[in-house]
């Protein structure tokens, strides 16, 4: 399984890195190359949209797009969350309590409908999306960390570093960081899997950026022409973005299970 | 989307204290730690009381109201540039008028006062009139809302009764062919995007093959269809938004009751059990199911505010006239009364149902609480 998601995730990568060398054209080419609503055919192998641009480049591109989302939403979310866990859990007391309670009331925010609102309010940028997604997913790391670090903290070693003299910041370097690791590299790709399908989400419904590429935008562009549901455009519309969208959830969620044993070593007994 | 599982595993690492009731009790930690409800997280954290429960619940109450309140002003945008849009045909480009308008829908007055007007509206339960529709929108929520319950329950019925026993079945022949076919299966569905499903619903089941209808909850312009025939209509409709958005969170309940039930198989009590003749079906269902329940029912409540925001998915492909659209279509005109009205109905009925099912999980396992 790992190396399934290995490979998806990998793809995905190579994919968006090499956008510019791998599609065949630009996939907002205007004035567009083809006729609109082309089938596959040898000039467009995956057909053409409803103006007549390039399905399988707007896939390509498409990767690129998922991809920064992917890793941009959960680097800032691990940021935040291990700043604001490790210092709940090291200073307890009010500062614990409060920063508990915010992630209590930021955890019964509906995800979605605030993206959703925002994005429509703000006008959709790839950075805002990122911040924003960032600031939502936060809460349960902080959680966690908070959690591992209370733990960590009354373990033997932790208070034997702190007998032979080792600081708050020696024991965070020398013990939090090692033992949160392997925690913090699956949180973060169960966070990319959950990035990648709310900005699919969020395009789909759209509110993705009108002039950029993206794979839950090209839906919402087919699925908007109206009676693509009684020819066959649908077809090359909508599984193209469709499939690569499930692809790479699929990868993140394989790689996500495949790391279980290596970060979880008690649940394979 | 919150799909709490993928957490739900990694809060198991937690070298933490063994938890008093053994097996069992490790689930149950590992679930709650999921989405966090409440803060039963690691049993270094301290149980909670039902007092701080409905503390917390307060707070939040307050801060969604304040949160819908400012959210939607704190950001650029103004509803007035949307009523009068220069594409529209209502535009209007008097700045006089534009006054008027403003002074008429209060939007002139400073935010301190604007706040205190909707707080105390809100009081009296009435949550503004939408600039698009000129309607209440207590008339619109009233309208939309049934169905999107509708769509809800049922599909959340649907997924409790497909995940449960599929996973009973499932962690009972764990190892075997149906257990990985199961696995692969549900593995599948959950990785689908909800809406990329759906469309493939729409146009395998009801334009290729014209099964079920294409959009709306039921057959409009309709008057002389009988009670039967009209409840036959809707379920008629139901069935396809339904089912995709349940083939969303069957998985969750699937993989948690799967779980469970491998960490009942070969406890004492089945050996027993067993030993006395009891039917395989019976230890199965009654005493390893029952057991393996109390964290499946968790990930069912927590999957609740998942529903709803898939629900506003399922019903822009289906354009099934719940909430969801309601939001979408609100957005989309900067209605901001609407949006407000809409969230917070919204946000309240995912934080009350969490906040209700965490007494009701409190009175399922006691240990939870501190007396």
């Amino acid at each position: 399984m790992f190396v399934i998601g290995a490979v998806l995730v990998g793809g995905l990568g190579v994919v968006a890195v090499l956008a510019p060398q791998l599609a065949p054209y630009d996939p907002r080419a205007s004035p567009p190359p083809g006729p609109g609503l082309d089938p596959p055919s040898g000039e467009f192998p995956l057909g053409t949209t409803l103006v007549g641009q390039d399905i399988l480049s707007q896939v390509i591109w498409g990767a690129r797009s998922t991809m920064i989302i992917a890793v941009g939403a959960p680097v800032v979310a691990v940021i935040i969350g291990v700043l604001v866990g490790v210092g709940a859990g090291l200073r307890g007391g009010l500062v614990d309590l409060l920063a508990m309670r915010i992630v209590d009331v930021l955890l019964a925010v509906p995800r979605l409908p605030v993206i959703v609102l925002v994005s429509a309010l703000t006008g959709a940028s790839r950075l805002g999306l990122i911040a924003l997604m960032g600031f939502l997913f936060w809460p349960p790391i902080a959680r966690i960390v908070r959690s591992q670090t209370l733990t960590l903290r009354q373990q033997g070693f932790v208070a034997a570093a702190g007998g032979f003299g080792g600081g708050v910041l020696y024991v965070i370097r020398r013990h939090l960081v090692p033992a949160l690791g392997p925690l913090l590299v699956s949180v973060f790709v169960a966070f990319a899997e959950q990035a990648v399908t709310l900005e699919a989400s969020v395009a789909f419904l759209g509110l993705g950026d009108p002039t950029g590429v993206s794979w839950g935008l090209m839906m919402n562009e087919a699925l908007a022409t109206p009676g693509i549901y009684f020819t066959d455009a649908w077809m090359w519309g909508v599984l193209p973005a469709g499939f690569a969208i499930t692809l790479v959830v699929v990868g993140f969620a394989f790689l996500g299970v495949g790391l279980e044993p290596i970060v979880n070593p008690r649940s394979s007994r | 989307m919150s799909r709490p599982t993928g957490l739900r595993q990694h809060a198991s690492s937690a070298p933490s204290a063994p938890p008093p009731g053994g097996e069992l009790d490790e689930i149950d930690e590992l679930t709650l730690a999921s989405a966090g409800d409440g803060e039963a997280t690691v049993a270094a954290s301290a149980r909670r009381s039902t007092r701080t429960l409905a503390l917390t619940y307060v707070v939040t109450v307050f801060v969604l109201i304040t949160l819908n309140f400012f959210l939607p002003r704190a950001l650029p945008g103004d509803p007035i540039d949307s009523l009068i849009d220069p594409g529209g045909p209502s535009y209007v480009s008097n700045a006089e008028i534009r006054a008027e308008l403003e002074e008429y829908y209060g939007l002139d007055r400073p935010v301190g006062e604007q706040y205190v007007d909707y707080l105390s509206d809100l009081a009296r339960g009435d949550l503004g009139v939408s600039i698009r529709y000129n309607v209440g929108i207590g008339e619109l929520v009233q309208e939309r809302l049934p169905w999107t319950i509708l769509l809800i329950t049922s599909s959340m019925l649907l997924a409790a009764v497909v995940g449960w026993s599929a996973g009973v079945h499932s962690g009972w022949r764990r190892g075997r062919p149906v257990d990985s076919g199961l696995l692969g299966v549900f593995t599948a569905l959950r990785s689908f995007p909800v809406f990329f499903l759906g469309s493939i619903a729409l146009f395998v089941l009801a334009v290729q093959f014209d099964l079920l209808p294409l959009s709306g909850a039921r057959t409009l312009y309709a008057p002389d269809m009988g009670a039967l025939e009209r409840a036959g209509d809707i379920a008629y409709h139901l069935a396809l938004p339904a089912a995709v958005l349940a083939t969303q969170f069957a998985g969750g309940q699937y993989m948690t009751m799967r779980a469970g039930i491998v960490g009942e198989l070969g406890a004492d009590y089945l050996v027993g059990a067993r030993a006395k003749g009891l039917r395989e079906r019976r230890l199965k269902y009654r005493y390893a199911g029952r057991n393996a329940l109390l964290p499946v029912v968790t990930v069912t409540a927590l999957q609740l505010g998942g529903f709803l925001t898939s629900a506003v998915l399922v019903e822009t492909v289906f354009s099934y006239p719940g909430m969801g659209r309601l939001v979408f279509d609100a957005i989309s005109f900067r209605d901001y009364p609407a949006l407000q009205g809409c969230f917070l109905v919204l946000s309240l009925f995912v934080v009350t149902l969490n906040f209700l099912m965490e007494l009701l999980y409190h009175r399922l396992d006691p240990r939870t609480t501190d007396r």
